[in-house]
Order: C-alpha cells, then sequence, then structure tokens
C-alpha cells in the first residue's frame, strides 16, 4: 500500500509542477532523496510534516492526510471513515 | 602522446559491484538470516542510486537508506533525518552499521522467551508459596505462644 500512495504522491508533485529537489528545498530538507524514498514507497510521509507536504502540493491538509491514511492505515482509515469514504 | 583514461565517476545509473559490496559488508550483521531485515534497490527521478535497509516483514519499512548524489553518499533513517554524508562510501557504510536499531528480532525472541519461562515458573509456584504462608499464618500464633 505504501507503493500505491508513493504512486500517488508521485502523480499529485507532478501536478504540482514541482521536481523532487523543488519539493524537499520548500520542506526544508538538504537533499531530495526522502522524497524519492516515500515516492518509492519504502516510507511514509512523516506526521510532522504532512501539513506542509499537503501545502506545497496544493492539497487541503486534511484531505491529505485522510488520503495518506487510507494507505497507510487502511483499517484505521475504514474505521473512521467508513469503507466508501476516500 | 597517450591518453591517461581516467576511470569515470559513476553518479547516475546503477550501484557498481564495489559500492554494493562495501554496503552489505557493512550491514551484514543487520541483513543476516533470522533477523528478517531486507534490503532494495532504487533511484530518484534524476537517475540517482539508493539503497534501502528494510525492517522485517510484515512492515518492511526503510529503517536507513545510502544515496549517491554526484559522487557523495548520503545517510538517511526512514524519517528523512539526514544521518551521515561523505564521499567515502567504506566511511558512510560504517555510520550506516552503527545506526541500524540495535534491537534485534533475535534479542526480542529471547526476551519474550524469558518472560514466557518466568511466567510459568511462577504460576506453579503461586499455589506452594501461597500453601507455605498459610501454613505459616496458622502456626506462627502458636510458635508465639511457646515463646
Amino acid at each position: 500500500m505504501r507503493k500505491v500512495a508513493g504512486d500517488w504522491l508521485k502523480l499529485r508533485r507532478a501536478d504540482a509542477e514541482l521536481s523532487q529537489a523543488d519539493l524537499a528545498a520548500r520542506l526544508g530538507l538538504k537533499y531530495y532523496t526522502f522524497i524519492s524514498q516515500v515516492e518509492n514507497g519504502f516510507s511514509r510521509v512523516p506526521t510532522e510534516i504532512m501539513g506542509a507536504w499537503a501545502n506545497e502540493l496544493g492539497i487541503e491538509q486534511s484531505a491529505f492526510a485522510k488520503h495518506l491514511l487510507m494507505y497507510y492505515e487502511p483499517e484505521l482509515h475504514r474505521l473512521l471513515f467508513g469503507a466508501e469514504s476516500k | 602522446m597517450s591518453v591517461v583514461a581516467f576511470e569515470r565517476k559513476q553518479n547516475t545509473g546503477e550501484w557498481s559491484e564495489r559500492e554494493l559490496s562495501a554496503i552489505l559488508a557493512a550491514l551484514s550483521a543487520a541483513t543476516a538470516l533470522g533477523t528478517g531485515r531486507e534490503w532494495e534497490t532504487g533511484v530518484t527521478e534524476k537517475g540517482d542510486v539508493q539503497f534501502y535497509l528494510l525492517s522485517p516483514l510484515p512492515d518492511q519499512a526503510c529503517e536507513l537508506c545510502v544515496s549517491r548524489i554526484g559522487g557523495r553518499y548520503i545517510l538517511e533513517d526512514g524519517t528523512g533525518r539526514l544521518l551521515f554524508e561523505h564521499w567515502n562510501l567504506e566511511l558512510v557504510a560504517l555510520h550506516a552499521k552503527a545506526a541500524v536499531p540495535s534491537t534485534s528480532w533475535l534479542m526480542v525472541r529471547a526476551i519474550t522467551l524469558w518472560c514466557a519461562v518466568r511466567s510459568a515458573l511462577h504460576e506453579k509456584a503461586e499455589p506452594w508459596l501461597a500453601e507455605g504462608e498459610e501454613l505459616f499464618v496458622q502456626f506462627v500464633p502458636q510458635l508465639a505462644a511457646f515463646a
């Protein structure tokens, strides 16, 4: 599921017309390697920078967090928002 | 006149065998059989190579990541924390070795087993101890009377 989340994040970044390096710089990261780590599906977007990540992609923070929760914690997402909610 | 062929620095593409060997040698204990850890490689959108040390199943999350950008090696943890960077891979690999979470699954299993044995022993010994305590409570007044 993290891989699917990574693909989704990659698409949203492309929509925002940002490179991995652009996004990393805007998030205050020295290198863009972590963006790649997340987009390749090996790590999650850390909660502490989830809001900033959403802002840079032009997505509403709660919608962004809710969408990622669907991939990262599907059961918790189902309990909170029901099976139909996305 | 002869031209000296300098070795071209690998900046993008794939890990060389020498590089992968250096990383895997440093992480040999972390990736040993029984730890449950695995590793994978990937690339950034610019084609910089990355090495991911993954935690055991089911999570298989990145614990450490070594990337090579323009001849420089970057060591990060799974949350994006920059741990070390240097052009010398051997040095970076040493830092990676030191950064591996130390509580191995074998250790966790050993502790769990120890707790289970202790709990079982306690359960068996408890009736004996209770019985002993009961006897003691019964006899103390009598012993006190003799004293």
